[in-house]
């Protein structure tokens, strides 16, 4: 009976239907798209006035050298995620999916729970716990005697990026960790069984029964990541602001600098639809690698 | 195809999450509507005179969040209220963002879309550029029309509101941005009882305070202009001179690469490079900076004149042995002194949009809330006024105020790089002298680096 309503619907109710959801998605994220393209080939600053220059901005931007540091230091955070998070994520999962680990929802929650916490709020708990005089970071070194490795660490141009990191890999670490999880409860047990019998070990396991079995929420996750992680903004504006200099700058930081500091809203916008294109080149880039992997 | 749907709503969701950046830009189409509907009802009425008891609105935007304790915030509230009960006719419609980096950038927002306030608070470099953008609107006018009002003020203070000879805003105080507020008892522990005038001095003191394991001069640069507005304009001037920079204004010939300010840098690199800083200056904020001072950890810190209430509310041990001075002179340099980077750095200014309409009524609202009532009432709360007033009550002010204003007397202003140079230049240069003080870049190189961007802006 009500499979059949199911089928009546035709294609005018459908339209109707999906009509709110596509303008709110146009009206929030095509149309800026095409705006921002527009004031992209303007040098717009701010105000009414705006002159064409074609793809003068798109020249600068190709010369631009923050520009470049900044895609560099969002490829390094991209990286790091993908491998650590996901590596340590995976690790997890198999953990948490033996029989023998006790506790399995506590543990869950606890990784889980950093994914709620404000942004803002992680910054400001990293920064104190980089602190170079009060920070714990330091202290704990000191106490087990490793002065030579405290530094200041979010002031040390070669380290910053990697001290930024380390926040985004902590918080973001239960949302693959969900995904592989899900995706591991979804393979059959009588595998496993068959195995055990068989005399598999744990690692073998992982290797050749987990891992190919949830490739592909492995990719799902991977993407997630890689999407989030080219748009990185939060943590270090509240960590660094993108300091020392341009040490920790990243791409939506300088769109943001370069238009509401700077108040250069034409190059802004172009700085946008760069990390735009590269976003979609890499995502693209990434679909075509995995699949050939399959193969 | 159940695989080629998620693949494809993946890539959408990838996407979508990228063009957030691009839809922040867009989303200033809502905020003009917004604008619009606000002051539609302003807009049609006619040139309405103050007296005719039309009603007019005035929209006013600020940066005293409400219950804001400044001085300046109190005054300029108390002379509203006031302001509003002797003109019943005129309404004004207030906005106050506490936060200043959200305030500005609602402020530019506003004006991409054309959009100001009738009033609203502006620091002089962004206040240049909506002047060149015909976004507020020149108050010659007014200003040469009322010429007692305008005498009033102390004529400098014009300087970090004007453009191309035209004035653009009118100035509620008179702050300097270089101010050494240092310990006299930690001096007085390296022995120094006085603040060393000269450069050689002053960096031996230094270095024997840090000898002493208190860190010389607390520093949290993580904004960026702390460095800039609070110590190379100072800095910068000693060695090139006032000149120099009304040159560079003028493009009659100085640049940021000439050896004079090279010098200004290489100075500055040295003070950081030794480790008369904090070794966390560029991730720490300018409020963290005191809180090192306050914890006396610190001898001494550079921040400009509005310091000096959070001082007097800091701890009262410190408080009490807090000095006032400014920057050595230095060696072989051509600036005077006897100078400290200061103006009115802020002003009210209009925007052009309703100015024709309402001229008269946001006049009478601008001599209320900066002119001379107004101006005594900051002053018997120890704050400097861009205004000048001749008797006031003085047994109100802080001490330290007292101090400071004694020391401010026998100053000249030279002008502040950041109410002067076009932000995207200022931004450069912030942004490479948290690299300059690490180390990280030769002064020579930052020079040429902020010069090309100058040369690209003008």
């Amino acid at each position: 009976m009500k499979n059949a309503s199911v089928v009546k619907i035709n294609k005018k109710t459908l339209f109707l239907l999906i009509a709110p959801g596509l303008m709110i998605y146009a009206f929030v994220v095509i149309v800026p798209l095409f705006t921002a393209l527009g004031y992209s080939l303007t040098d717009w600053s701010i105000g009414p006035n705006k002159r064409f220059i074609g793809l003068k901005n798109y020249v600068e931007l190709l010369k631009d050298k923050v520009f470049w540091t900044s895609l560099k230091n969002n490829l390094i955070i991209v990286f790091a995620n993908v491998l650590i998070q996901m590596g340590i994520a995976f690790f997890l999962t198999v953990l948490l999916s033996s029989r023998h680990t006790k506790m399995k929802g506590f543990h869950r929650t606890v990784i889980f729970l950093p994914v709620v916490l404000s942004a803002v709020v992680v910054g400001y708990i990293w920064q104190m716990m980089y602190s170079s005089d009060y920070g714990i970071l330091n202290a704990l070194l000191r106490a087990v005697g490793l002065e030579n490795l405290i530094m200041p660490w979010l002031d040390s141009p070669k380290v910053v990026i990697y001290a930024v990191t380390v926040p985004l890999i902590w918080q973001y670490l239960g949302v693959p960790l969900i995904i592989f999880m899900s995706a591991v409860q979804g393979i059959s047990k009588e595998i496993y069984e068959v195995c055990e019998l068989d005399g598999v070990s744990g690692i073998q396991k992982a290797r050749y029964i987990t891992f190919p079995l949830i490739f592909d929420s492995i990719k799902v996750a991977i993407m997630l990541s890689i999407s989030s992680n080219m748009l990185v903004f939060t943590h270090i504006y509240v960590l660094t602001g993108g300091g020392p200099g341009t040490s920790s700058m990243v791409l939506a930081q300088y769109a943001y600098n370069t238009s509401f500091v700077s108040m250069k809203l034409g190059y802004g916008s172009a700085i946008s639809i760069g990390i735009f294109a590269i976003s979609f080149v890499i995502v693209i880039l990434f679909r075509k690698l995995t699949e050939v992997r399959k193969k | 195809m159940k695989k080629r749907f998620q693949k494809t709503a993946l890539l959408l969701a990838a996407t979508m999450t990228v063009s957030m950046v691009t839809a922040a830009c867009g989303s200033s189409n809502n905020l003009t509507e917004a604008g619009k509907t606000n002051t539609t009802g302003a807009v049609k009425k006619d040139a309405a005179d103050v007296n005719s008891g039309e009603k007019i609105e005035i929209t006013f935007m600020n940066l005293w969040a409400e219950g804001n304790t400044e001085n300046i915030a109190v005054s300029v509230r108390a002379a509203m209220e006031k302001f509003q009960q002797e003109n019943p006719n005129i309404t004004i419609k207030e906005e106050s963002i506490g936060d200043q980096s959200a305030y500005y950038t609602k402020l530019k927002t506003l004006a991409a879309s054309n959009s100001l306030p009738d009033v609203f608070v502006c620091k002089g470099s962004e206040l240049s550029t909506f002047a060149k953008n015909d976004l507020a609107a020149s108050l010659d006018d007014i200003l040469n029309g009322d010429a007692e009002w305008k005498d009033g003020y102390i004529p400098s203070s014009f300087d970090d509101l004007s453009t191309d000879g035209k004035i653009y805003g009118v100035p509620y105080s008179m702050l300097s941005t270089h101010v050494i507020y240092y310990n006299k008892q930690i001096l007085a522990d390296v022995g120094y009882d006085t603040f060393p005038t000269t450069w050689d001095d002053f960096t031996a003191m230094l270095g024997k305070i840090k000898e002493k394991g208190i860190t010389p001069i607390a520093l949290g640069n993580k904004e960026q202009w702390v460095v800039e507005s609070c110590i190379l304009s100072a800095l910068g001037d000693r060695f090139t001179g006032t000149d120099w920079f009304k040159g560079i204004m003028d493009q009659s010939g100085p640049k940021f690469t000439d050896p004079e300010f090279v010098q200004a840098l290489t100075a500055l690199q040295k003070l950081g490079t030794s480790g008369v800083f904090n070794s966390d200056m560029n991730s720490i904020n300018n409020d963290q900076q005191k809180t090192l001072y306050f914890n006396g950890k610190a001898a001494m810190f550079m921040e400009g004149s509005w310091a000096v209430g959070a001082i007097m509310a800091g701890p009262k041990d410190i408080a009490a042995n807090t000095e006032v001075a400014v920057l050595p002179a230095v060696n072989g340099g051509r600036g005077d002194a006897a100078a400290t980077s200061g103006g009115s750095g802020s002003g009210f200014a209009v925007g052009i949009k309703n100015y024709d309409a309402k001229k008269d009524a946001i006049a009478a609202f601008l001599k209320a809330i900066s002119g001379p009532e107004y101006a005594k009432a900051i002053s018997e709360l120890g704050e400097p006024a861009a205004y000048v007033v001749k008797d006031y009550d003085q047994s109100n002010v802080s001490e330290l105020a007292v101090k400071y204003s004694e020391m401010a007397a026998g100053l000249t202003f030279t002008p502040i790089y950041d109410s002067f140079l076009d932000p995207a230049v200022i931004s450069v240069m912030n942004s490479g002298l948290q690299e300059l003080l690490i180390g990280a870049v030769t002064p020579e190189d930052l020079a040429q680096r902020i010069q090309d961007e100058f040369d690209k802006v003008y």
